[in-house]
């Protein structure tokens, strides 16, 4: 049930913040330096996919760790921690071959989101 | 979901208005729905993919044209209805109230 | 959640001020919200918090290369040596402005933006026309924020869609060798370290 937050604990509130990083020992699908191609999933239900990156081939930069899974955590189904990566997209890989053949994307995808392409 | 709020790649939406001068809030009740939002939020009323969730089932047509302190408001309210802390009645009794009285 | 409150789907309230102006006193009268904290929460956010928290962070980056190195190894850590930890910042990450790459912060799906280094995001940032075109026209919008970048120059975006938030190291502006840091934060505006925009030069003079 919801409760009253007292003016006494918000200058800590501030300070700390609330971190959705899960200390859990969970192993990742991916390692920095993968190709992988993004699912095309469409839930009508939260998710933090875009739509534009859905079916695009990238590639991880950086493993960022475990992180509390929105999708799944906004229906309170569970916190499903996984790892979430940087992962480059080119911008005609996104955008067409009209786009800059020099810019890149960078999005922070979970491991739900993503395939391994071999 | 592919709500309006997945705006990536989208075009129409106009120029930017960049408004350098703006304040961080531009109205009073602009700073009470932003430290109302953080107090519900860490008095447990929802996390943070709830309190988005609600945002992203408003209508999009309300979604696009409201202020962005409104779509926290949505939230809020969709979240306390559901949580029994508020009805729909007890707001508008409320703003009668408030309005008579010369708020 | 329509059909309960007898709303129309795309309806916007009438009277948006009386209406939060009840919901706090509904609120309040229950005892879900302390009407103490809510002035201390915006006290902080109006009046302390801001980019010149952000600005420390890269003039102490521009004058430390051990710190910079800090940085951009470990955002959360070395900005925590500054102090600036907290909500909407707690997992940090640094990018840098080089000569061949230049890059911009965008949260397409809302309005994710590290609040401890830089305050509360500008109304732009959380509106449509900047979401939905800074990943696939970022030259044309840094344009419009008058800023050209060569085409020879990297130009990279970054999504802030999970629970990692960004901040822009622009590149240190000639002619500052000798300056000290606080003069170096005068430098560096809110935009640069969003990455709209790039920092004041020592000749245009520093920030008011």
């Amino acid at each position: 049930m919801p409760t009253m937050f007292p003016a006494a604990a918000v200058d800590d509130l501030i300070k700390t913040g609330g971190s959705t990083r899960v200390n859990a020992d969970v192993r990742p699908r991916f390692a920095p330096g993968a190709r992988v191609l993004v699912r095309n999933i469409n839930p009508v239900s939260h998710t933090r996919l875009p739509q534009y990156v859905r079916g695009k081939r990238g590639i991880v930069e950086r493993d960022h760790g475990v992180f509390v899974f929105p999708d799944t955590n906004a229906r309170l189904q569970g916190e499903k921690p996984q790892h979430v990566y940087s992962v480059m997209f080119s911008a005609r890989e996104l955008w067409g071959p009209e786009a800059s053949e020099k810019d890149k994307l960078y999005i922070d995808l979970f491991d739900d989101y993503m395939d391994p392409i071999e | 979901m592919n709500g309006i709020h997945d705006l990536g790649g989208r075009h129409g939406m106009g120029p930017i208005d960049i408004d350098p001068g703006q304040p961080v809030f531009r109205a009073d009740w602009e700073r009470r729905m932003f430290a109302m939002f953080i107090l519900a939020f860490a008095g447990g009323h929802f996390n943070v993919d709830q309190f988005r969730s609600a945002i992203e089932q408003m209508g999009p047509a309300e979604y696009l044209q409201s202020d962005y302190y409104e779509h926290w408001l949505h939230s809020l309210e969709t979240w306390c209805k559901t949580n029994g802390s508020l009805t729909e009645q007890e707001i508008e009794d409320r703003m009668r109230e408030l309005s008579k009285g010369g708020a | 959640m329509s059909e309960q409150d007898g709303h129309k789907h795309d309806h916007r309230p009438s009277d948006i001020s009386l209406r939060v102006k009840a919901i706090e006193s509904l609120l309040v009268e229950k005892g879900l919200i302390d009407p103490a904290a809510m002035d201390k929460l915006v006290d902080a956010y109006e009046h302390k918090i801001g980019p010149h928290n952000g600005a420390r962070v890269v003039a102490r980056a521009w004058s430390d290369p051990a710190f910079k190195q800090r940085l951009l190894g470990d955002g959360t850590a070395a900005i925590a040596e500054l102090g600036f930890t907290g909500i909407q910042g707690e997992d940090m990450v640094v990018v840098e402005n080089t000569p061949q790459v230049h890059n911009m912060v965008v949260c397409t799906l809302c309005s994710c933006y590290p609040w401890p280094t830089l305050g509360l995001p500008p109304n732009w940032y959380k509106a449509a026309p900047y979401r939905s075109r800074a990943v696939i026209d970022p030259r044309g919008v840094l344009r419009e924020f008058g800023v050209e970048i060569s085409a020879s120059t990297e130009v990279r975006v970054w999504d802030s869609n999970a629970e990692l938030r960004y901040l822009v190291l622009p590149q240190r502006p000639a002619g500052t060798e000798g300056l000290g840091e606080a003069a170096l934060a005068s430098l560096v505006t809110r935009d640069s370290m969003i990455g709209v925009g790039l920092p004041r030069t020592p000749e245009a003079g520093a920030k008011r």
